[in-house]
């Protein structure tokens, strides 16, 4: 039926707006489409499902509520110096010094007084090629390559390799990017395969599947997620058969200020989380703070003090196991 | 003097492109022969192999692009901490 409607007409070019307002599904609709009479807008924008937006990527319908509610909180000093040698070629050179926490079986934080220096590498030519490769003191190295072949196929490779045997992990990813819809295939290290899917169903509803095998344990799963998307909010679903659901929403309350949370539910530790959070992106600073229900508080400052000078202050306060971490930090360079 | 300078330009135009057949038949020749070499050994240790290639040699290899990259920077720029 739409397919009809849309093929016997010769598209019309992109009318002038006499209205004054946007076509809320793009300028590509509303050059297809035929022109409105006055005072019917709203009601009858058609939806042309032939020509839907392309979905954001499959990991990254979370992005928003990840970006507001998970910044990098750190305890110690911080301080990064990044280098630009030229438009895309960068180096770094990172610093820090305080506790990292370690996995503990009991209840107990165990923290572990570390310092370490990260050097890093940049070479960035979007769209072809994109290498990123942080080497540690300790000798791990975190790769990360991501490389177009075509215009629709990308590689995308991330490792982690570490001086003792057995711990290095790596997966090599490939990106499949449709008119309206993305396909992935991931394989990584212990025989690990992965595929998935996302389409778009309408301009502001995306769902989508996965599948994935894990050879060394002779584990597989399947999960579904969707995204509904405006201007003004994103909310998203998860569910997998390892009994994971998990649920976020993002408010845009105004130009500078976003509300988020989410809600995490593990079947199988019965462990269920859910945390709101603000963000607060203001001319010179970015603030977020966030409290979660397992009544952790947290905070990160991102201050900008002059051109390429960012201060940065971070707290996570967890009166119940008894966890208080701060930390500071500068960095420097674009 | 336009004339001139277009002169120079195309010369160096032409000793470059020379330049980058020459590099290009080297590197071929050297890759032909890291791959041959590499396909004699065994799984297992290829997979050792290649995960030490990897691990000491891609910072090397990003610096390497960078550094090739246009607009090429210099080796005092990479070295110097300012």
């Amino acid at each position: 039926m739409g397919s009809a409607a849309s093929a016997s007409a010769p598209p019309p070019p992109p009318p002038v707006q006499p209205h004054g307002a946007a076509p809320p599904y793009g300028v590509g609709l509303a050059g297809i489409l035929p022109p409105k009479p006055d005072g019917d807008e709203k009601k009858e924008e058609k939806v042309d499902y032939l020509n839907l937006p392309c979905p954001v990527a499959y990991e990254e319908i979370q992005r928003e509520a990840l970006m507001s509610l998970k910044p990098e909180l750190f305890e110690g000093l911080r301080f990064d110096f990044t280098k630009m040698l030229s438009q895309k070629f960068a180096l770094s050179h990172s610093v820090l010094m305080g506790s990292l926490e370690v996995p503990s079986q009991s209840a107990d934080v165990i923290k572990v007084p570390t310092a370490q220096y990260e050097f890093g590498a940049n070479f960035i030519d979007l769209p072809q090629l994109m290498l990123i490769g942080r080497l540690m003191t300790d000798g791990r190295l975190n790769a990360r390559v991501k490389c177009d072949l075509t215009e629709n196929l990308a590689l995308k490779v991330n490792a982690q390799l570490t001086s003792e045997p057995h711990y290095s992990q790596g997966m090599f990813n490939f990106d499949y990017k449709g008119t309206d819809y993305r396909a992935q295939f991931q394989i990584g290290n212990n025989a690990f395969y992965g595929a998935n899917y996302i389409q778009s169903v309408t301009p502001n509803l995306s769902m989508g599947t996965e599948i994935f095998w894990l050879g060394q344990q002779r584990k597989s799963g399947i999960g579904f997620n969707s995204r509904y998307n405006t201007d003004k909010m994103v909310g998203t679903l998860q569910v997998a058969s390892t009994g994971i659901v998990a649920l976020s929403y993002v408010q845009k309350v105004s130009e500078k200020v976003s509300l988020a949370t989410d809600f995490m539910y593990n079947h199988m530790s019965r462990d269920v989380t859910s945390s709101v959070g603000y963000d607060y992106i203001l001319r010179q600073c970015r603030l977020r703070g966030k409290i979660d229900s397992n009544g952790v508080v947290a905070a990160y400052l991102e201050e900008r003090l002059n051109m390429g000078v960012n201060f940065l202050l971070s707290a996570e306060i967890d009166h119940a196991k008894k966890n208080y971490k701060f930390g500071f930090g500068m960095t420097v360079g674009e | 003097m336009a004339s001139a300078a277009a002169d120079a330009a195309q010369s160096s135009a032409a000793s470059a492109a020379r330049l980058a057949r020459e590099w290009s038949t080297w590197a071929m020749k050297k890759s032909e022969k890291m791959v041959i070499s590499f396909a004699r050994i065994k799984p297992r240790k290829k997979k050792k192999k290649a995960k030490v290639v990897a691990h000491y040699g891609f910072i090397p290899l990003v610096v390497l692009v960078g550094m090739r990259s246009e607009p090429r920077p210099s080796l005092a720029q990479l070295l110097s901490p300012v």
